[in-house]
């Protein structure tokens, strides 16, 4: 469960061709980044596995049924952390597994205790700091019954250190639970630290143009980040976003 | 209840001011009481004239209790139906405006020939000043819906029946209430409205009564009962507003530390 697969997909807005060919698959609990220019069609590219619109060609696969314009097969953490202010931490995990239709009060408050939000339980979101409404925005897409989770640019707003952080307490829980991710991102070194395979996608109109798969074992270690193998891995990344 | 003096001495300074100079001008240009009794004139009336009142509070809470009741039904249906149905909405909003350009004096006594004397004809004119504020509060707070919020409730695969109840509805209830205070004020101006038409009970006969027989006091003694009883509806609405939203105050941090 959790495999996904996308092939040849293409979209445009009007003229304005956005997706162009986009081929690529995320194996069972496999952690797939995609990095790419900003406005290169990656939110584009969430909406169409969302099922929020069809693509113009090409086919979404979901452990092989056809997902084309259909929602609610993936679980979904958005770019700032979109809690609703008036549930509480509680009700707010709960959400995701409301809409689906599974609701599971014990699961979830094992969930925020694991995630380090217990006592925060019955807090409101105003209540808390940035990077716990991530945590508990994360934990919410966890929650649900989908065996794969979207993830796009969760941490873009965080400071660099609460980043690093929350990068972290990623990896750690995920360990745990091992769902398929595809994460958005446009920071190169988040890419490399947490996911097993990278994909890069070009200007318009987008497609995949180089997939790297990351060498380093899990789990993986602030070390690496200063190793010699993860700078030249970070300056390949870098000049193939630049194009040269 | 410390909160209410803090802000409360200023306003009722102010009447009280106001209340000794209208008692002083009264005496010293010695203006008769049917013309306009002074302040303690009216007191007197309320104190000693409660049999004669009384019963027409009573009727009055009533009938605006019903027509605010149903108003806020309608004013609600009439939101959920045009915010589901934009269509809808273009082809009635105009109508909906109109509605509130027709002066109720004119109508009022329409609604009494078609209607005859009995309660419908004065729920209906509460109902028509009622539903409007509620229908336009309620549009607008289902509009303002928060973008990203319902980015996220599309992904997650939410029926528009879950978006609706679990987003559009709670994140419009500030404003509905907004609306359901305005209309609770005009909900008692209604109710007296209609009763002028004919009635045999309710404020707005105590007044007209008052008023066609030169007892300028009574008609005072009328108006402040308008007034109380408008006060405590509003504040009636303001406080389950305040007890609804009791989670915006619980305190905390809301830095993004």
């Amino acid at each position: 469960m959790g495999k996904l697969q996308l092939q040849q997909i293409s979209k445009s807005h009007g003229n304005h061709h956005v997706l162009k060919d986009v081929s690529f698959h995320v194996d069972e609990g496999e952690f797939v980044t995609i990095v790419g220019p900003s406005g290169s069609g990656k939110s584009t590219l969430f909406q169409l596995i969302g099922g929020l619109y069809p693509p113009d060609h090409g086919e979404i696969i979901l452990d092989g049924n056809t997902l084309n314009n259909s929602r609610g097969h993936i679980s979904y953490m958005p770019q700032n952390p979109s809690l609703f202010p008036w549930r509480t931490i509680l009700q707010n995990v709960l959400l995701s597994s409301e809409i689906a239709g599974q609701k599971d009060t014990a699961i979830a408050l094992e969930l925020i205790d694991k995630a380090g939000l217990g006592g925060y339980e019955q807090a409101y979101p105003h209540q808390l700091s940035g990077g716990m409404k991530q945590r508990v925005a994360f934990i919410r897409s966890l929650n649900s019954p989908q065996s794969i989770i979207c993830l796009d640019e969760p941490f873009s707003a965080l400071d660099e250190f609460t980043r690093f952080e929350m990068q972290e307490w990623l990896l750690a829980i995920w360990e745990q639970y091992r769902k398929s991710i595809v994460f958005i991102t446009h920071n190169i070194e988040e890419a490399l630290y947490l996911s097993d395979r990278i994909l890069i996608l070009s200007d318009k109109p987008a497609s995949i143009c180089k997939e790297i798969s990351v060498p380093f074992p899990r789990p993986r270690t602030e070390d690496m980040l200063l190793s010699e193998p993860f700078m030249q891995l970070k300056r390949e990344i870098h000049d193939e976003l630049r194009g040269r | 209840m410390k909160h209410l003096l803090k802000k409360g001495w200023r306003p009722t300074l102010v009447i009280i001011l106001l209340l000794i100079l209208w008692e002083i001008a009264g005496h010293l240009f010695d203006i008769p009481a049917w013309l306009l009794p002074v302040p303690t004139q009216v007191w007197q009336e309320v104190i000693h004239g409660w049999t004669h009142y009384s019963g027409h509070i009573l009727s009055t809470i009533r009938l605006t209790l019903t027509g605010y009741a149903i108003g806020v039904i309608v004013g609600l249906a009439v939101a959920i139906v045009l915010f589901r149905l934009p269509v809808l909405q273009e082809a009635l909003y105009p109508l909906l405006i109109l509605s509130q350009n027709i002066p109720i004096i004119v109508l009022a006594p329409l609604l009494v020939i078609w209607f005859g004397f009995g309660m419908l004809p004065k729920v209906i004119i509460i109902v028509l000043v009622c539903f409007f504020p509620i229908t336009i509060a309620a549009l607008d707070g289902l509009r303002q819906t928060d973008r990203d919020l319902l980015h996220y409730m599309k992904m997650t695969g939410a029926t528009n029946r879950q978006i609706f109840w679990k987003l559009q509805w709670p994140y419009a209830l500030p404003s509905l209430f907004s609306g359901l205070k305005i209309a609770a004020t005009y909900s008692v101006m209604g109710a007296v409205i209609s009763e002028w038409l004919g009635a045999n009970k309710g404020i707005g006969v105590y007044m007209t009564l008052a008023s066609s027989s030169f007892k300028t006091d009574r008609v005072f003694v009328a108006i402040l009962l308008i007034m109380i009883l408008s006060l405590t509806f509003f504040a009636v609405i303001a406080w389950i507003e305040k007890w609804l939203f009791r989670w915006q105050r619980q305190g905390g941090n809301s830095s993004n530390g």
